[in-house]
C-alpha cells in the first residue's frame, strides 16, 4: 500500500531537480558564532524553503546541514544518535575516504573545500531561479538572511553553468532517475518505481521497513513542531532525506586527448567518429542519449532519452554495451544476482537508486582554476551506506566489477593502486586498453541532511538551545 | 590438488592480559608493516589466516567463556604439516601472542613442544564452507599466471588475430603457452585430491543419509514435538534492538576494505538451554553435509563471493564462533545475506541470543533489513590481524581462470571455443 507523501513537508528538491530552473549556485556556510545565533539567522532563511507540492515558477532554495551543522545548532546531545555512522563520522572521515576511493588525488587534504584543512562545512544553500538575473537577486536576500549578524561565513560559493543537460564530457545527463512511488511520474508502475521510504525518511523502503532515523524523547518537542513516529517520539527525520555532495572536476582535455590518441588512424590522423565511438563505450551511451544496447552502431536521435532497457536479454556478454561501461555499473538493471534477467534482479537493483539531482560548473564558476568543469554531485537518499556508498564502492569503483580484472570505472572512478584497464569484450576477442588515465577527480563533498520543514522549523525555533530540555 | 583445512587454535587468554595482546595484535595487524609479526605470507600452502581476540562471554571465565586469543587460517592439506610451518616461519609471533596463556611451552622450548601445544589447542569446526574444494594456493597463482600471460599475448597480437577464427585463434594461444617452459604444467589438468581424502568424502557423503534412514523413524516421531517446542521458543526469544555504538564500528571498519576480500569474524551466545543447543548442533550438522557435498562449486545458496566461512561451537556449545572471507565490503556481503539466503541465516544464527524475530526457523529474522545489521556489527569482532594470500582476486575471477586452464587444452566445438575465447 502507498503511504501518501506529505509534499507540503518535504523539500522540493526531493521531488524535482527544478529543471525549468536553469541558473543555481550553492553557498558552504560554516557558523562562526553561538548555537542561539546560528540558529536565528538559519531561521530567517527557513520561510524561503521551497516544498514539495508545486514546481516553483522563478526560484527555489533548499537547505541543508552537516551532522557538524546540526551539532552546531544544538542538536548534539539527544538526536545525532538516530543518525546513522556514515553521516555522523562525515565523508572525510579516513575510513570513509578508503572506502569511496578518496585517496591520492582525491584526498579530502586536496579538496578545494570540505577537507580537514580548509574551514568546516555546517550548512548547505542551494538557490535555483529561471535566469541569472533572478539568481543573483535571491543570491544578495539569502546571504542578507543568513550571512547579516555574523552567525556564519560563506566558505565557499559554488556555482553552476547554465542547465543545458548535457555534462561536460558532453554526453546527455540525468537520463534515468528512479521513478519514486507517489509522486506523479510513478503513476504508472512498474518494476522501476521505487519505494518512497528510499528517498525520504518515514516511508516504507525497499524492505517495506521503515529506516532508521532520529527520534527525539517527547519531552524535547514539548509543543509539538515534530511529527510523531509510530515507533514512538518526535520524528526529527520524517520527510527528510541525505544529500550527497560531491565538487568533481573532469579534466575535458585528457579525457580528448586520450581517445584522440587512442583511435588515430595507421597515418597518424585523427578520426573523429571513432573517438566518439570509444567514448560511447566507456558510458554505455552516444553523447545524444541513446543507450548502446539498443543503439549498438551510431547514435540514434530517436532513442535520446531512452531508458527502458535490460541487459541480460539483449547483451549479456557485452558485445554492444561492454560490461565495464559506466551506465552497466551505476545502474546494472536486470544484470544482478541472484537469476540476472528476472524481477528478482531488478528488485535487488532497487535497493540501491540514488535521485540525482547535480549540475554542471565551469569553467570559472569556482574557486577550482580558471578553466575547471565539472559537476556538483547531488544525490538523494535514505541510507547512504546501502545505496550512496555502496553504488560508489561496488559497482563504480570496484575493479572487479561483473567479472572483470582490473577494470574500475572508465569515466569517473579514481585509479588507485589498481592498473586501470577498460576492456571491450567482443568477438572473435575483446580489446584491451591498458593504463587508463584518471578523469574525474575530487574536489570537494560532505553529507549532508536535507531536513523536512518542520523539522528545519524546529531546529530554528523549538529545539531547546544546549541541547537541554 | 590439495583440500582445503580449517585450522583453528584457541586459548584462553588470562583477563589481566587482554588488553596488551589486543595492542600486540592492533600493531601486528597495521597495514603496510607487511605481517613483521605473522609472516603469512611465507607460510606455503595458506589461503587466508587471522589471528583475533575474542572477548569473554557474559559472566567471564566464571561461567566458562574466558577471552580467549584465535589463530584461524585456511590451509592446503593436513593441519599437521600446517602447524609445523606455522611455528617454522611465524614462531615468534606464536610466542609473543600465545605466551599469554596457560602452558604455552617456555622460549627456547623446541618446536616440536610448540606444534603440540598448538595440536591441542584446535578446535574442530561445526560446519566448514570452501568455495571450490581442491583448488589450491598454487593452482590459484598458477592459474592467475596463465590467464594473464594469454592477456598480453592477445594483447600483442589482437590486430592480427581479429581476422582470424575462434578455432586458430585457440590454436596460437596453445601453441604459445606450449613454448613457455613456465607454463609447462597448463598442459595438464589438475591433478586429483589425495585418495585416502576421496575414499572419506565419499564415505561422508553416503553414509549421512544412511544413518538418516536408519534414525528416520524416531525422526518422524520427534518432528511435530520439536516444531511445538520451536514456536514456544521463538515466541518467547527477544529480540535484541540494540544498535551498535558509533565508536564501536570505527574500530570494526578500521580493519576492513582494504583489499577485494574482507574477513568477518563474529561470537555470539546460544541461547539458553538443551532445545537450542540441539537444534543448532543439528542445523549446523546439516550445513556441514550441505556445503561438503552439495554447495561445493562457488555457490552457497545464491551466495557465489565467499571463499571460506566456518562455524565452530566453544565454551562448551555455550557460544558459537562465525569466520568468513568474502569479496567486496560489509554492506554489500549483509545485502547479499539478506536477498539471497536469509533463510540459511535464520536457521544458524536464530539459535543465538538477540537475533531479529524469526517464524518456523528460517522466516523473518534477516529480512528486517536493520535489525540483521544491527545485530552483525553488535556481535561482530575486529579481525586484526588478517592476511589474503591473492588479495586482489574474487571468486569470480578465480572461476574464470580455472576455466580458462581448463579449456585451454582438449576438444572444444566451435561455441564452445567461442565462450573459451569471451573468457578473456
Amino acid at each position: 500500500m502507498t503511504t501518501p507523501l506529505e509534499l507540503d513537508d518535504i523539500q522540493g528538491l526531493v521531488t524535482r531537480g527544478y529543471r525549468t530552473l536553469t541558473s543555481a549556485c550553492f553557498l558552504v556556510l560554516a557558523a562562526t558564532g553561538p548555537a542561539v545565533a546560528a540558529r536565528t539567522a538559519l531561521g530567517r532563511l527557513v520561510p524561503r524553503v521551497t516544498n514539495g507540492l508545486a514546481e516553483p515558477s522563478d526560484t527555489a532554495v533548499d537547505v541543508a546541514l552537516t551532522s557538524d551543522g546540526l551539532r552546531r545548532l544544538g542538536l548534539e546531545t539527544y538526536g545525532l544518535d538516530g543518525f546513522p555512522y556514515e553521516f555522523v563520522s562525515g565523508m572525510t572521515d579516513p575510513d570513509r575516504s578508503r572506502f569511496l576511493g578518496d585517496v591520492g588525488e582525491n584526498a579530502p587534504r586536496h579538496w578545494q573545500w570540505g577537507g580537514p584543512a580548509g574551514p568546516p562545512v555546517h550548512v548547505l544553500v542551494m538557490l535555483y531561479a529561471r535566469d541569472g538575473q533572478r539568481l543573483q537577486q535571491l543570491e544578495t536576500e539569502a546571504r542578507q538572511d543568513v550571512l547579516a549578524g555574523g552567525a556564519f561565513t560563506e566558505t565557499v560559493r559554488l556555482g553552476t553553468t547554465e542547465l543545458s543537460g548535457r555534462e561536460p564530457f558532453g554526453f546527455r545527463d540525468g537520463i534515468s532517475q528512479p521513478l519514486v512511488e507517489g509522486l506523479s511520474k510513478a503513476g504508472a508502475g512498474g518494476d522501476q518505481v521505487v519505494r518512497a521510504g528510499e528517498f525520504v525518511l518515514g516511508y516504507p523502503n525497499e524492505y517495506g521497513l521503515l529506516t532508521d532515523r532520529p527520534l527525539l524523547p517527547p519531552r524535547y518537542d514539548p509543543v509539538g513542531v515534530l511529527p510523531r513516529a509510530p515507533e514512538g517520539g518526535a520524528d526529527f527525520g520524517r520527510n527528510g532525506s541525505y544529500l550527497v555532495f560531491r565538487q568533481l572536476r573532469q579534466d575535458v582535455e585528457a579525457f580528448r586527448e586520450y581517445l584522440d590518441v587512442q583511435t588515430r588512424r595507421p597515418d597518424g590522423s585523427s578520426d573523429p567518429a571513432a573517438q566518439e565511438a570509444l567514448a560511447a563505450r566507456m558510458v554505455g551511451r552516444w553523447p545524444g542519449g541513446a543507450p548502446l544496447v539498443r543503439a549498438p552502431r551510431y547514435d540514434d536521435p530517436a532513442l535520446a532519452t531512452d531508458n527502458d532497457f535490460g541487459y541480460f536479454t539483449t547483451d549479456p556478454d557485452g558485445l554492444r554495451c561492454p560490461l565495464g561501461a559506466h551506465i552497466r555499473r551505476a545502474n546494472p538493471r536486470d544484470s544482478l544476482d541472484p537469476r540476472p534477467g528476472s524481477a528478482d534482479s531488478v528488485a535487488v537493483g532497487r535497493r540501491h537508486r540514488l535521485l540525482r539531482r547535480g549540475r554542471p560548473y565551469g569553467p570559472d564558476a569556482t574557486g577550482d582554476g580558471p578553466g575547471a568543469r565539472g559537476l556538483h554531485f547531488v544525490g538523494l537518499n535514505a541510507n547512504i551506506s546501502r545505496q550512496f556508498e555502496f553504488i560508489q564502492h561496488t559497482w563504480l569503483d570496484n575493479p572487479n566489477f561483473n567479472g572483470l580484472h582490473d577494470g574500475p570505472d572508465p569515466l569517473v572512478a579514481p585509479r588507485l593502486d589498481h592498473r586501470a584497464t577498460f576492456t571491450e569484450q567482443g568477438r572473435p576477442v575483446r580489446t584491451r586498453r591498458l593504463g587508463l588515465p584518471q578523469f574525474v577527480t575530487v574536489q570537494g563533498g560532505a553529507y549532508f541532511f536535507l531536513p523536512g520543514l518542520r523539522a528545519l522549523h524546529y531546529l530554528c525555533t523549538a529545539a531547546p538551545a544546549g541541547g537541554q530540555p | 590438488m590439495p583440500y582445503q583445512t580449517a585450522v583453528t587454535v584457541r586459548a584462553a587468554l588470562p583477563p589481566d592480559r587482554v588488553a596488551e595482546v589486543r595492542e600486540l595484535l592492533g600493531e601486528a595487524g597495521r597495514k603496510g608493516t607487511a605481517g613483521e609479526l605473522f609472516p603469512f605470507a611465507e607460510v606455503p600452502g595458506i589461503h587466508f589466516a587471522r589471528v583475533v581476540l575474542v572477548p569473554e562471554g557474559p559472566g567471564g571465565a566464571a561461567a566458562g567463556m574466558p577471552p580467549s586469543v584465535v589463530y584461524m587460517g585456511e590451509v592446503d592439506g593436513p593441519v599437521e604439516a600446517h602447524l609445523a610451518d606455522l611455528v617454522r616461519t611465524a614462531g615468534d609471533g606464536l610466542d609473543r601472542v600465545f605466551g599469554h596463556c596457560a602452558g604455552y611451552p617456555a622460549g627456547g622450548s623446541p618446536a616440536a613442544a610448540r606444534i603440540d601445544w598448538l595440536r591441542s589447542h584446535c578446535l574442530p569446526c561445526a560446519a566448514y564452507y570452501v568455495n571450490t574444494v581442491g583448488r589450491g594456493r598454487q593452482q590459484i597463482e598458477q592459474e592467475a599466471l596463465l590467464r594473464e600471460a594469454i592477456e598480453e599475448f592477445l594483447d600483442r597480437n589482437g590486430a592480427d588475430l581479429a581476422a582470424t577464427s575462434p578455432a586458430e585463434i585457440r590454436a596460437a594461444v596453445q601453441e604459445y603457452v606450449r613454448g613457455r617452459a613456465d607454463l609447462a604444467w597448463a598442459c595438464t589438468g589438475s591433478a586429483p585430491p589425495p585418495l585416502g581424502w576421496r575414499i572419506r568424502q565419499v564415505a561422508h557423503l553416503a553414509g549421512v543419509p544412511l544413518a538418516g534412514l536408519v534414525l528416520l523413524p524416531f525422526g518422524v516421531i520427534a518432528l511435530p514435538v520439536w516444531a511445538v517446542l520451536l514456536r514456544r521458543h521463538e515466541r518467547r526469544d527477544v529480540p535484541d534492538r540494540a544498535r551498535p555504538g558509533h565508536d564501536r564500528i570505527r574500530e570494526l571498519a578500521g580493519c576492513e576494505d582494504f583489499v577485494a576480500q574482507n574477513p568477518f569474524t563474529a561470537v555470539g551466545s546460544v541461547k539458553a538451554g538443551p532445545f537450542r543447543r540441539i537444534t543448532l548442533t543439528t542445523v549446523l550438522f546439516v550445513v556441514d553435509y550441505g556445503v561438503r557435498h552439495v554447495f561445493n562449486r562457488g555457490n552457497l545458496a545464491g551466495v557465489k563471493t565467499i571463499h571460506f566461512a566456518r562455524w565452530l561451537f566453544v565454551d562448551g556449545k555455550q557460544r558459537v564462533i562465525f569466520a568468513s572471507n568474502y569479496d567486496g565490503s560489509l554492506e554489500s556481503y549483509m545485502d547479499d545475506f539478506i536477498d539471497k539466503v536469509a533463510w540459511g541465516l535464520n536457521a544458524v544464527f536464530s539459535n543465538g541470543q538477540g537475533y531479529p524475530r524469526v517464524r518456523w526457523l528460517v522466516l523473518d529474522g534477516a529480512r528486517d533489513e536493520q535489525a540483521f545489521k544491527n545485530y552483525l556489527r553488535c556481535h561482530q569482532v575486529p579481525t586484526q590481524v588478517w592476511y589474503s594470500a591473492y588479495d586482489t582476486s574474487t571468486t569470480r575471477n578465480l572461476d574464470t581462470n580455472a576455466r580458462i586452464r581448463a579449456g585451454l587444452f582438449g576438444r572444444l566445438g566451435p561455441a564452445e571455443t567461442e565462450a573459451w575465447l569471451a573468457l578473456f
